[in-house]
């Protein structure tokens, strides 16, 4: 007797804590696969036949119906009431005539040879396969036959095997899943009792650093960057509600003079109220979490309404609902707001969302001298089409990932990012690059373009961080400040020349 | 598999923000419409193979962010385009009033020559239409594009568009109004056998493109 023997051995609780931020995109959730494993090995011993092609006509015309045509199609034989038999039982009583197994329920076995009763209305494959022909048409040739009842084992055996090894693949699957769990579970205890409570002094220890790299378990998440973002500009929950407030007034009036003329004289701020609008219904748009009507609709738009009324210098700018978005996915209104801020108040942030064309420049040139000292072979092939890093870069660095690396990736370039700032930006593009160098080498110009900003959607984040691990932040023994210090001097050189 | 093409074009679709250009660049690529689309950072790629006028031509289409405050940005990839899409929303008259600051970057920045196509997209909104066809082609005589209302979520005049804006570029070249040997000109030959370029620099790039693709 034949069962799935492991699966209920896997059921236990899942972790409370489970995000939604974090969940792979290709496995499905455990809930699902709990839920259908049992399913699958419930009928014991038929498990095996249950699958596949063998007998999917039945399966999916659900219980088999009196109206099932059957031999009919051959006509003549008229249909009795209750006369069909599933391909179950046809299969039971083959076993139970060639002396396979079934324990149970050996019906009449007929000898070989002899026509069975007219009444017999066969149903799908297995039918087809192990009964004898209908009276009305010619019998089988008692070497067809054997051939056929050889064949048919045949496909029964290839189908347990691939059965037996697809349940293997998946009691594999969960094992790792649970392992991973566990990890996670683990961390996160490490980050809540000994990190966090101690945070200045242990922040920057090695053991911080080492689970740090690892990923932050997604209920530490938002706290972890926002400690490590800082909060150097001093907003506080109050003040991010006197920015909503203005926010909320400066759309009502927007909304009841919102005439022609009036819009027109408005100045570049105002139309990025409208742009928000427009943005937020294309911001992780598969999500369907901050689309109208979606829970954290209301929740983007103040974010980013509060800010352009906190900076109205910088305004609102395309990338920053993604940076938003992600932050609200992981922490409270005001904190995300907090985070916001601070995060965009970085230099590099601030050059790129002031669109400093110039000095945006000199983060590519840096860009470049660290590809080129870590992949010369790619980054030869990439000025041969003259395909310059803006045209990867800008997207990249404008939604800090989050747009095109898969979510649970971006978190975990956001934990590094947080804590060791700009440079580790740059270093996940020369992650991203190693780690697709081959397939790259073997492209031109416009299908390199379409693939850096359309990343694989299947991507690992453990392979992209062994591929970020192994690129080093040195270009002819300077490091990355240095290099972004030489050039911005050069900047300056040239503008003081110039003047 | 590998298709030669005699040309290779490089297009833009330009445009105000929410026009719908990469819609209508995936409807041209994928025949269909996409439902979630994200706004684009910067600039984003394709490409499709075209037959006009008995030439196979390879599009390698820009499409460009739409915010006002990436201009200094998407400028910077104007150069050495051969065609270009530019897009208004036909329900949006601020999309339509900004037109002549997108035409003036293109004929700046761009080739001289470059062949516009002036689209009014999301055709499928009537309703809400803020731009009428009459005004709309009027603005396209006195300026000298060609004019195409389109609609990327029907697929409306999509895939004309892009043939139209390619059918005259390869006019002007076969009348020789166009140099395709001209730096600049967004033209490449394509089959390596068609014709030897002159290639003043950066020759390695420009015969790595000639490959089969």
């Amino acid at each position: 007797h034949t069962s799935l023997p492991t699966f209920t051995a896997f059921t236990r609780p899942s972790y409370p804590e489970r995000h939604t931020v974090s969940s792979d995109r290709d496995s499905p959730p455990l809930e699902t696969l709990r839920v259908k494993c049992p399913a699958q090995g419930h009928d014991g011993s038929k498990w095996g036949l249950n699958l596949g092609l063998l007998v999917r006509g039945q399966a999916e015309a659900g219980p088999p119906s009196q109206s099932a045509p059957g031999w009919k199609l051959f006509g003549k034989v008229p249909l009795r009431e209750g006369g069909q038999k599933d391909s179950r039982t046809i299969q039971q009583e083959y076993e139970a005539r060639t002396g396979k197994l079934s324990p149970t329920a050996v019906p009449d076995g007929c000898p070989h040879g002899r026509r069975k009763n007219l009444e017999f209305q066969p149903l799908s494959t297995t039918a087809l396969i192990l009964e004898d022909r209908p009276a009305n048409l010619p019998a089988k040739s008692s070497e067809e036959a054997q051939r056929h009842r050889q064949e048919y084992d045949e496909m029964v055996a290839e189908a347990k095997k691939r059965e037996l090894k697809d349940a293997r693949r998946k009691v594999k699957q969960m094992k790792e899943r649970f392992r991973q769990e566990d990890i996670i579970a683990n961390t996160m205890v490490v980050w809540n009792t000994e990190i966090l409570p101690n945070w200045e002094s242990m922040r920057n220890t090695r053991r911080a650093r080492d689970l740090w790299w690892q990923g932050l378990p997604p209920n530490v998440r938002g706290r972890v960057w926002s400690l490590a973002v800082g909060n150097e500009l001093n907003i506080t929950p109050e003040l991010y509600e006197i920015f909503l407030s203005r926010a909320k007034e400066r759309w009502k009036s927007f909304s009841e003079t919102g005439s022609e003329a009036e819009m027109a004289s408005l100045a570049d701020r105002e139309s990025s109220l409208d742009l928000i609008k427009l943005d937020i219904a294309r911001t992780f748009p598969s999500l369907f979490i901050f689309q109208k009507g979606g829970p954290y609709h209301d929740l983007l738009h103040s974010v980013l309404g509060a800010y352009t009324c906190y900076r109205p210098d910088v305004g609102y700018v395309q990338g920053m609902s993604f940076i938003a978005a992600v932050l609200i996915l992981n922490l409270e209104e005001a904190d995300a707001f907090i985070a916001f801020a601070n995060l965009l108040n970085k230099p590099c942030q601030m050059a790129f969302f002031r669109v400093d064309h110039e000095l945006m420049l000199k983060y590519f040139a840096a860009f470049e001298a660290f590809f080129e000292e870590n992949l010369p072979r790619l980054c030869e092939h990439f000025r041969g089409y003259s395909l310059t890093p803006d045209l990867y870069l800008i997207d990249w660095i404008f939604t800090l990932y989050s747009k095109s690396l898969p979510l649970d990736v971006a978190c975990r370039v956001w934990d590094v990012f947080c804590r060791d700032g700009e440079e580790f930006l740059f270093r996940t593009g020369l992650g991203i690059l190693r780690l697709y160098e081959d397939v790259l080498l073997q492209m031109d110009f416009i299908h390199i373009a379409q693939f850096l900003t359309r990343l694989p959607e299947d991507m690992a984040s453990e392979n992209l961080f062994s591929c970020i691990s192994s690129t080093q932040m040195v270009s002819g023994n300077r490091k990355w400040t240095q290099v972004r210090r030489a050039l911005e001097k050069e900047r300056r050189d040239v503008s003081r020349m110039l003047v | 598999p590998k298709i030669t093409y005699n040309f290779l074009f490089k297009f833009l679709v330009i445009g105000s923000a929410g026009t719908g250009k990469s819609c209508l660049l995936h409807q041209f690529i994928e025949n269909k419409f996409k439902q979630d689309s994200n706004h684009t950072i910067g600039v984003e790629f394709g490409s499709r193979v075209v037959n006009v006028g008995g030439k196979t031509v390879k599009l390698q289409i820009w499409d460009t962010a739409g915010q006002e405050r990436f201009r200094s940005v998407t400028r910077s990839y104007y150069r050495g385009a051969a065609g270009a899409l530019l897009v208004y929303d036909i329900t949006s008259r601020e999309t339509y009033n900004a037109l002549t600051n997108w035409l003036t970057d293109a004929r700046t920045l761009a080739s001289p020559n470059i062949v516009i196509i002036l689209c009014g997209n999301k055709k499928d909104l009537d309703a809400d239409r803020e731009v009428t066809f009459l005004e709309a082609s009027r603005f396209a005589q006195e300026n000298e594009l060609m004019f195409l209302e389109t609609s990327a979520l029907t697929g409306e005049n999509v895939e004309e568009a892009f043939l139209k804006c390619a059918r005259t570029i390869l006019n002007k070249i076969e009348s020789g109004e166009l140099d395709p040997e001209r730096m600049g000109s967004g033209i490449q030959y394509g089959d390596a056998s068609l014709r030897q370029l002159r290639q003043p620099r950066g020759s390695a790039a420009q015969t790595k493109q000639q490959c089969n693709c």
